[in-house]
């Protein structure tokens, strides 16, 4: 008789356990089954073993049959009731949960705007400022403020869209440079991105208006050290940290000592001799910069015996282009939608 | 430039490796473009800069390199044969514009065989892309391109008088060129002149009839210094560029004239010529060689790094500059005339920093001392704008700011439009007046690749005159067409219409706090008629949108309707914003109380909205339109119109009986207003909507 008490018991923990585990209508069906069919349910097996007892004992075995009986009967209406059956569930037979979720349609970003801004990011995070300036300018800002005499042939590498003798499309962001000096003493740190026009036919490497970025600190002691420094952070943060960077001198008439500023070509490494994005230098020119030139700083009444300060460009779509790989710098002005909605992904 | 390998070795020692010499070449900012083999010769294409004319020949190249690998330059020697008569009995000289022509060398050789260039000579010329003419032809490209200093060779037996004047052109003159055309001079071109007439446009290009030819015998050569600036006007005048000319409007070596002139004349006498005797050099304001003043430390000011005066006294010296110690650490360093370009204390600190390797300048971190704001009001406005659309679903896209003047015109936005003088193309003369032209090319590109729902925007500037003064006008652009979203399984997407566009002009005002504004009923040139708002923020009229006109989009080939919208964004940016303030929540329930009439169809919705709120009903939260419909269940003309009021009270619970009574003030000022008419079936709902 203890024993049947002991098994009684048994098949009440199990039936908690199983009880738990069922958390749909199915599994508790399967439980209700297990203990209650009437072929072979635990219950009905129970019953049978009534007879095996000695017949003092059967009555009081029987009754702890029925109410193990009461009990799984009210424990599985009441844990069916409890079920919260979403509605398809409870119509379907079975709902396909295999089929895609629902699909949200947001516009995205144009890559150029997407760069810029990844651009400007970087630099706002060393504590530089937006600047903007205007498209249309004359030929002081664009030019002469920037150490371009009148007929010096420095002009001819800016070929120029001209509006009247005096105006003209911007043929760099660098005016603003001119602009930011004459409304603030330094120190400045600021960049500015922005349009920019050169009278070039479009080819998959040249366009007449593209995305620069320039950069511009003045300050106190600033020296070319800092302009390595600042680029080469800007360099590793925008591609990555092991980036190979090289300066190389060059000139600009606004810069004096002036210098170019390479990175390794991201696409051979300097490992084909026949690379069409470095030619097999190994070397991709991405920027272009310098100490910014005395008389630049005098033209806007500031001190170059008391401030000095560096100067930087860069074009938007050209180092995306770089970066990402795209031959051809039009696919960007093409509005392709193919296109241009990939680097949401970005 | 072109450089050839073996040409570079007349004048100094290589013995480095072709990728070391073209490494060191690129590290003091001679950049190899391109490499070529030409038999046993190797060709460099190198970058060459505007304000660096004494690297435009191989001597220059060759000084650079000597001063970065420490050699010394190979000494030439120009012997001459002559006859016995002096240059000066033979050709007159007179500089009549000495501040255009500051000097003018020249030497006569006589007794020419002209011909074939022997075959040193010929590859020489074959090097720097060319074809060999003549001898003495191929001579004169030989300076050039050895020394960077432009000659030209005068056949004497056609400069009448033997007189040689540089003079300004008179006007109507003519010069026939060596291209066969006639160049007609003004007089303020320079001119070298014979007795008679012009005989070259000075420093650019000779004419045809002094030229040297197969019957020539005796030449008068020419060796000169010309003023940059003329050479570059009345080049750019003419059009006609030449080697000659890319070198003098850069800046030639006033000290070399005699020296070229020399070098020619030997060449001609080893091709059989006899030389007259010493070189006429008119030269009557000599120039003294300019000096800059270095301070040393600022050497290491500039640079960020300390570099030793020894380096920087043997960097200079390499370079041909003579350093004299004024005082200790001040420098007195004279430039030799071939330096064009050094003027001031900075440009030697960089010839310095050049030559010691910008790859050894450590690099570090400028200090903060201020910080600046990091954005301004303007381009965080522009940021909240776009991320705005992106989620209305509108894809962002830039367009060039160029534009066709027939295009345009169809746009008809009443601006001025800016043209551009020398435009790449008749058809990208102008700049945009508005950016919709734009979008609806990329509409039109987007549906021929198969693309079927296209919703853009842009931003950016739009240009015009206004008066006598350029404007550059920020402004946003929106064009919609077609459905939205993707097609899928768990809903059809929607077709756009004018609710989207005006939906996102809404959107980007309320986002920006641009809060009350309005629409008005108003027709625009773009739009069909009727089917056009003005949106108007503080009395000012800031955009608009509507349905664009079937001719505009039939003059762009699109067959479906585009919705568009501009937003005048530099008028609105002027625009104060109100301040945002949080508001507590109520702890209290709202009542919503939901009320359908029958109205006339013509009744507008903005109507319905003034009369609500000139009401100033207290506690009156929300107020919205939820439902719209005409049809079978509603009499002719009229529409069914549900509207929900959602009241609250901030600090306590409101009673439905005062709500009750606030409800019939509105329905019965509306059905007075607009004789509207409780929908049967429109119960009044009084659910009460905890928040
Ligand atoms: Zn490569």
């Amino acid at each position: 008789m203890k024993d049947f008490k002991a098994k009684i018991e048994e098949h009440k923990e199990r039936f908690e356990k199983a009880l738990t585990r069922a958390i749909d209508e199915k599994s508790l069906q399967e439980v209700r089954n297990t203990y209650m069919s009437r072929k072979r349910g635990a219950l009905k097996l129970l019953f049978e073993e009534l007879k095996t007892l000695k017949p003092e004992d059967r009555a009081e075995a029987g009754q702890m049959i029925n109410k193990l009986k009461m009990h799984v009967q009210k424990k599985i209406e009441s844990s069916l009731k409890k079920l919260t059956v979403p509605k398809p569930l409870a119509r379907e037979r079975r709902i396909d949960l295999t089929l895609p979720g629902q699909k949200e349609y947001w516009g995205a970003q144009h890559p150029v705007s997407l760069f810029q801004q990844e651009m400007e990011n970087i630099f706002i995070a060393m504590g530089f400022s937006i600047e903007e300036g205007p498209e249309i300018e004359t030929d002081y800002y664009n030019f002469e403020a920037l150490n371009f005499p009148p007929y010096h042939p420095a002009r001819d590498d800016w070929d120029t869209l001209y509006i009247t003798d005096d105006l003209l499309l911007r043929t760099h962001t660098s005016p603003v440079q001119i602009r930011a000096m004459e409304k603030r003493k330094p120190p400045i740190r600021i960049i500015v991105p922005g349009k920019v026009y050169r009278r070039e036919t479009p080819d998959p490497t040249h366009l007449p208006m593209f995305y620069q970025l320039e950069g511009l600190v003045v300050d106190k002691g600033i020296t070319f050290a800092h302009l390595k420094g600042t680029l080469e952070h800007f360099l590793k943060t925008l591609f990555y940290e092991k980036i190979k960077i090289r300066f190389r001198p060059s000139f600009f008439p606004f810069t004096e000592p002036s210098a170019e500023v390479d990175i390794e070509c991201i696409v051979c490494g300097g490992k084909d001799e026949e690379c069409r994005v470095c030619d097999g230098s190994g070397w991709k020119e991405i920027l272009g910069s310098g100490m910014v030139d005395p008389q630049v700083l005098k033209n806007v009444n500031v001190d170059p015996e008391e401030y000095a300060g560096f100067a930087f460009g860069m074009g938007i779509d050209r180092t995306a282009m770089f970066a990402y790989q795209i031959p051809d710098i039009r696919y960007f002005y093409e509005n392709d939608l193919r296109f241009t909605r990939q680097f949401n992904l970005k | 430039m072109k450089i050839s390998l073996d040409w570079l070795k007349d004048y100094i020692e290589l013995d480095l490796s072709l990728p070391d010499l073209i490494e060191k070449l690129n590290m003091i900012g001679l950049i190899v473009e391109d490499r070529e083999e030409q038999g046993s010769d190797v060709i460099l294409d190198i970058e060459t800069y505007a304000n660096r004319p004494d690297t435009l020949g191989h001597l220059g190249i060759a000084r650079e390199l000597a001063a970065a690998l420490d050699l010394g330059l190979k000494e030439q020697k120009w012997p001459l044969t002559e006859f016995e008569q002096k240059t000066s009995e033979l050709v007159d000289v007179q500089i009549w514009e000495d501040d255009l022509c500051p000097r003018y060398s020249g030497i006569v050789v006589k007794g020419i065989q002209v011909g074939p260039s022997p075959e040193w000579l010929r590859k020489r010329i074959e090097a720097m892309g060319l074809k060999p003419v003549n001898n003495v032809v191929d001579m004169t490209n030989y300076v050039l391109y050895a020394t960077a200093h432009p000659i030209h060779a005068f056949d004497l037996a056609k400069i009448s008088g033997g007189r040689i004047i540089i003079r300004k052109a008179n006007g109507g003159e003519v010069l026939r060129s060596l291209e066969d055309s006639d160049i007609a001079l003004t007089p303020e071109m320079l001119v070298i002149a014979d007795g008679k007439k012009p005989v070259a446009l000075a420093g650019i290009i000779g004419g045809e009839e002094s030229s040297v030819k197969e019957s020539t015998q005796d030449v008068f050569i020419e060796s000169a210094f010309f003023d940059p600036i003329s050479i570059r006007k009345t080049s750019k005048k003419t059009g006609i560029s030449t080697d000659a000319s890319y070198r003098f409007e850069r800046g030639a070596d006033i000290s070399f004239p005699p020296q070229a002139a020399l070098m020619a004349a030997s060449l001609l006498t080893q091709f059989g010529g006899r030389a007259s005797e010493g070189i006429t050099d008119a030269y009557p304001k000599p120039r003294k060689e300019k000096t800059v003043v270095l301070r040393h430390h600022r050497v290491s000011d500039l640079l960020g790094l300390e570099i030793d005066e020894e380096f920087s006294v043997r960097t200079l010296g390499s370079l041909g500059f003579q350093v004299e110690v004024q005082q200790e650490g001040v420098w007195q360093v004279k430039i030799p005339h071939f330096r064009v370009d050094i003027e001031r204390e900075a440009d030697l600190v960089e010839e310095i920093a050049r030559f010691y390797g910008y790859d050894k300048i450590p690099a570090s971190v400028p200090p903060l001392r201020v910080l600046e704001p990091p954005m301004e009001p303007r381009r965080e406005k522009i940021n909240k704008i776009r991320h705005l659309l992106f989620h209305n679903g509108f894809d962002e896209v830039l367009n060039f700011s160029f534009s066709d003047p027939e295009k345009e015109a169809r746009l008809q936005t009443g601006y001025k439009a800016i043209e551009i003088r020398n435009p790449i193309s008749s058809k990208a003369s102008l700049l945009k007046t508005t950016l919709l032209g734009g979008l609806l090319e990329n509409i039109v590109w987007n549906k021929n690749r198969g693309a079927e729902g296209i919703h853009l925007f842009e931003i950016g500037n739009i240009y015009f005159w206004q008066k006598e003064t350029s404007r550059e006008q920020l402004t946003l652009t929106l064009a919609s067409t077609g459905p939205v979203g993707p097609v899928q399984w768990r809903r059809k997407s929607e077709e756009t219409d004018f609710f989207r566009v005006k939906g996102a002009l809404e959107s980007v005002l309320t986002y920006l706090r641009h809060e009350p504004f309005s629409f008005k009923e108003e027709d625009h040139p773009l739009f069909e008629q009727k089917f056009s708002l003005a949106l108007i923020f503080k009395e000012a009229t800031v955009g608009y949108c509507g349905l664009l006109k079937r001719n505009l989009l039939d003059s762009f080939s699109l067959k479906d309707p585009v919705w568009a919208a501009e937003l005048n964004l530099a008028l609105l940016f002027k625009k104060q914003p109100y301040s945002f303030q949080y508001t507590p929540v109520s702890r209290f329930p709202s009542i919503t109380r939901d009320v359908s009439f029958i109205a006339d169809q013509n009744v507008d919705y903005q109507d319905i909205k003034e009369v609500v709120e000139k009401l100033n009903i207290p506690n009156l939260k929300e107020f919205d339109i939820y439902d719209r419909f005409s049809g079978s269940s509603i009499p002719k003309g009229k529409i069914s119109l549900s509207v929900r009021f959602v009241f609250l009270h901030p600090q306590r619970t409101l009673l439905a009986k005062e709500v009750d009574e606030l409800q019939e003030k509105i329905i019965d000022s509306l059905v007075t207003k607009f004789k509207f008419q409780l929908r049967k079936g429109g119960k009044i709902d009084k659910r009460i909507r905890k928040d």
